[in-house]
């Protein structure tokens, strides 16, 4: 029995296009139902990690490369934003932060090239190695790079013009925008050969290599995209709280966080970071609001990921999709087709 | 040229000490493939552990050494059996990072809740105490860390060379397929393999608290300069990883003295990234590939 | 017949063990040259060194009249130079068919258009039908027997049309029914013009299929030959019941 669809894989699917609608719609809908100030507050974070979630997932999930540095790049980005408004006068009507957030992101990609080119010349070890170097090495810049940084005494930004009832409004379409953006890009690179070649590299990256796929400029690029959309994210993390300290910018916190969330929805998936943001950013605003206390945060966030790899090691999605396709084969039969080889492990040596 | 020695000196004493902590993390990639990012939280916990020992007990932070080394042995050999052995093959390379990475997390949310986030520093009596060698001072604890540094490695080494679990351990290193195939137990050996590899971070967290002050997040700092050590030295290779942990002590410290002591904690980001520029398998490091 | 690659002085060591020590051999292009040797003589090695995914300590490798020693293994796969793995490597997240796209080579600029083109469906299913795995095309790599792997990694490295192919151990593992139809593959492949280099256990199917045969021992070449000469080779007895 043959399963395979006759002609092209399409790069628009009909239930694609839809549930991009359902979100768009969900996106704009959601915030008007619900006008408190710590609604918008908390919506506004959970698309920003959202959307950082899906680009930390392009390079960690689709590729398998965990970057542990993200953080770093989010900070850049939030300083770059910071020092660019430091002053009120390039302010009129307080939307170009949001304008400038391409160059913030574009400059972040392209930071990112040689780092990227040197961490994944050998393996997802050294990259992981390189990346957690990189955080704490900003992390040391933020503090001691005064000029720019501030230092610990922090940087400030011109405070956004925007009138009070409606404050939060304007970041929460620039992080929905940006969330967009993110997914239209997880989105491509599963309808195009680029994702075929990307998983090809998490599965067997020196095989893939072999056959002829470009592995060194895919997974630079994929990481310089990754870190682009990151360091737009701590451009308006920047604009929005108007005032940032190195702690907080180049935060380990920040990379547990979007790990997490994309492991917790599933990795490699459009919607898994997604669901995964929607479900841990609001459960950390709300315990912030119960609790309180930074450190609860970190114990609850490994503690949770520890859970995870061992209970849930494949993420909601995609232990969900798995089970569906195991159904609907069991009751097409399809699976029957597998059996007519033996399995037979080892070689034999004569 | 006075200044200059005595950096050397100073970066040659604080050497011994990365080479304790480093040769521990090396141990363990070699054994398990795994980078193990908690290395450097397991130091600070030691660090933490070795600094209420003495303000509680009075117990010196090199003799609690004795206590806290099998402490982190168990905590290796749990840690391991809890989160390592159950990943499934395929991934196994990239989740164990993570898990690590999480562990290292964990372990500082716990001490920045036991602890607070303030700095601490453990002020014995020798504390500030001072030898003169030939014209050069000498820090007291600088010389007993490296002195305890040394002999633990001596240790280990002769674990390692002379034991039937050494011998074990080189062998999973060395090929990890023969050594099963020659009846090495090899989850056995991965489990205490961890736990010996963590157990180096009990003494060197000891030291740690001796020379430096720290804090919960000091981890950060300590595990990149421990990364860049071992990727100096080769990824699985202790003798590498002790020579490195002597290079790189010697290159901050005459940074440090001769530049800026901020700038001085970049060197080992330097070093790395021209390792991986040059040289990416590091000095004794195998290229690993293909195969099969 | 001329030469398609030429090996020669081959050397690499491990540590201590020398793998290959000083190895030198032909393939002529379009025929289908047996490697054979006892365990650990270093066949695999030889291939690793020729396909760039070890590096050689010393000695010469000509593809098609040109050095190939360090060039990448995906440079020589672009210049037609192929292999598979004694423990099949395929990749285990992608479906079957995909399995083929991906290693159908192409321009960069195919990385942006449509996972699976209307050519690239029709040029997978053409190997799928042929090697008969049209029925698991779009299952995962991992959910196929060890036997379909084999198969699947066979029929992948075709998909860049090549012109030399290294199988190493193509048989080992797969039931006769299959073995069969590897043969009749190489040997339809071969009539197509594309030229084998094949590691093989299996003495009766390197006599039914292939011609020379090159008999590998502790990483040098003792004999050449064709199957019934070599096998008669005195050397080669040694070589094999020797130790
Ligand atoms: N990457 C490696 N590192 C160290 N030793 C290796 C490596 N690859 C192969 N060897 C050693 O080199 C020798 C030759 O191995 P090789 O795999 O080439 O033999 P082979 O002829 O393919 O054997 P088989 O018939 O078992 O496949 C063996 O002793 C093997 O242990
Ligand atoms: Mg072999």
């Amino acid at each position: 029995m043959k399963l395979s669809k006759k002609g092209a894989s399409p790069f628009f699917t009909r239930s694609g296009l839809m549930r991009g609608g359902v979100l768009i719609a969900v996106l704009i809908v959601m915030p008007q139902l619900f006008p408190q100030h710590w609604i918008w507050n908390m919506m506004f974070f959970t698309v920003l990690y959202a959307a950082m979630s899906v680009a930390w997932n392009l390079i960690g999930g689709f590729a398998g490369y965990p970057s542990l540095g993200h953080a770093a790049f989010f900070g850049i980005g939030a300083y770059a934003t910071a020092s660019i408004f430091k002053s009120s006068e390039i302010l009129t009507n307080g939307w170009q932060p949001f304008f400038m957030l391409p160059l913030v992101g574009l400059g972040c990609a392209i930071l990112a090239l040689p780092i990227g080119y040197i961490a994944m010349r050998v393996r997802a070890n050294i990259f992981a190695i390189v990346t957690i170097t990189l955080l704490f090495v900003a992390q040391t810049l933020g503090y001691n790079l005064k000029s720019i940084t501030g230092g610990a005494q922090g940087a400030g930004l011109s405070v956004a013009p925007f009138h009070l009832d409606i404050f939060e409004q304007p970041f929460y379409f620039a992080a929905a925008t940006l969330l967009l953006f993110a997914m239209g890009i997880a989105y491509f690179i599963t309808k195009t050969k680029l994702g075929m070649a990307l998983t090809s590299i998490r599965a067997d990256e020196d095989k893939a290599r072999g056959v002829g796929v470009r592995t060194t400029g895919i997974k630079v690029i994929t990481f310089a995209v990754s870190v682009g959309i990151t360091g737009m994210a701590g451009g308006i993390w920047a604009y929005y709280l108007g005032f940032i300290y190195p702690q907080f910018a180049f935060d380990p916190l920040i990379t547990i966080a979007i790990v997490l969330m994309t492991f917790l929805g599933g990795r490699a998936t459009v919607w898994g970071p997604v669901l995964g943001a929607a479900i841990l950013m609001p459960a950390q605003q709300l315990l912030a609001y119960y609790v309180g206390g930074s450190q609860i945060y970190l114990i609850a966030y490994a503690a949770i990921f520890l859970l995870i790899m061992l209970l849930l090691p494949r993420g909601i999605l995609p232990t969900f999709l798995n089970k569906r396709r195991m159904d609907s084969m069991a009751t097409k039969g399809d699976l029957s087709g597998t059996s007519t080889t033996p399995v037979t492990t080892g070689g034999s040596k004569s | 040229m006075h200044t200059l020695i005595q950096g050397i000196i100073l970066g040659v004493l604080t050497g011994g000490v990365y080479a304790l902590m480093a040769s521990g993390q090396t141990l363990i990639f070699g054994v398990m493939k795994v980078v193990n990012l908690a290395q450097g939280a397991f130091v600070i916990a030691s660090a933490y552990l070795a600094f209420s020992l003495f303000t509680q007990f009075g117990i010196d932070p090199l003799v609690a050494v004795l206590i806290t080394t099998p402490l982190m042995f168990g905590i290796g050999v749990v840690g391991h059996w809890l989160f390592l052995r159950p990943l499934r093959s395929e991934d196994a390379n990239q989740l164990s990072l993570l898990i690590t990475f999480a562990l290292a997390m964990l372990v500082e949310g716990i001490l920045s809740m036991t602890y607070r986030t303030t700095y601490r520093s453990i002020n014995t009596s020798y504390a500030n105490k001072a030898f003169d060698i030939g014209g050069f001072s000498v820090s007291a604890v600088r010389l007993y860390g490296f002195i305890v540094s040394c002999v633990l490695l001596i240790v280990l080494y002769i674990v390692l060379q002379k034991t039937r679990f050494g011998r074990a351990i080189r062998a999973t290193v060395q090929n990890p397929q023969s050594a099963t195939l020659l009846g090495v137990d090899s989850v056995r050996v991965k489990a205490y393999g961890f736990g010996l590899g963590i157990s180096t971070a009990a003494a060197s967290g000891s030291i740690y608290g001796l020379l430096f002050p720290f804090n919960s997040g000091s981890h950060y700092d300590l595990i990149s300069r421990l990364l860049s050590v071992v990727v100096l030295g080769g990824l699985g290779s202790i003798g590498g990883a002790v020579l490195a942990g002597v290079i790189i002590g010697v290159v901050s410290s005459v940074a440090a003295v001769t530049w800026s002591p901020t700038w001085s904690e970049m060197t080992f980001f330097v070093v790395l990234i021209l390792v991986l520029l040059v040289r990416p398998q590091g000095m004794f490091g195998r290229v690993e590939r293909g195969a099969l | 017949m001329i030469e398609l690659l030429r090996v020669e002085n081959l050397t690499k060591k491990f540590g201590e063990l020398t793998a290959v020590d000083a190895c030198s051999f032909t393939v002529k292009e379009g025929s289908i040259t047996a490697l054979i040797g006892p365990n650990g003589s270093g066949k695999t090695t030889v291939f690793n060194l020729i396909t760039g995914y070890l590096p050689s300590d010393s000695g010469k490798v000509e593809f098609a009249g040109s050095s190939i020693r360090k060039q990448s293994p995906g440079s020589l796969y672009r210049k037609g130079l192929t292999r598979t793995f004694q423990q099949a490597r395929v990749f285990a997240d992608l479906t079957v068919q995909e399995n083929l796209v991906v290693a159908g080579g192409g321009k960069w600029t195919n990385l942006f258009g449509r996972r699976i083109t209307a050519e690239d469906q029709s040029r997978a299913a053409e190997l799928l039908d042929e090697f008969k795995l049209s029925h698991v095309a779009d299952l995962y790599a991992s959910e196929l027997s060890w036997g379909q792997r084999k198969l699947l990694e066979f029929a992948s490295v075709l998909m860049s049309k090549p012109r030399l192919v290294l199988l190493d151990e193509p048989t080992a593992g797969v039931n006769p029914i299959l073995i069969e139809t590897m043969a009749t593959h190489i040997r339809s492949y071969n009539a197509a013009g594309v030229t084998f280099l094949i590691v093989e256990h299996d003495m009766s199917f390197v006599m039914r299929v292939c011609d020379p045969v090159i008999v590998l021992d502790r990483g040098k070449t003792i004999a050449v030959g064709d199957p019934e000469t070599v096998q008669s080779d005195p050397r080669v007895l040694d070589a094999y019941l020797g130790d």
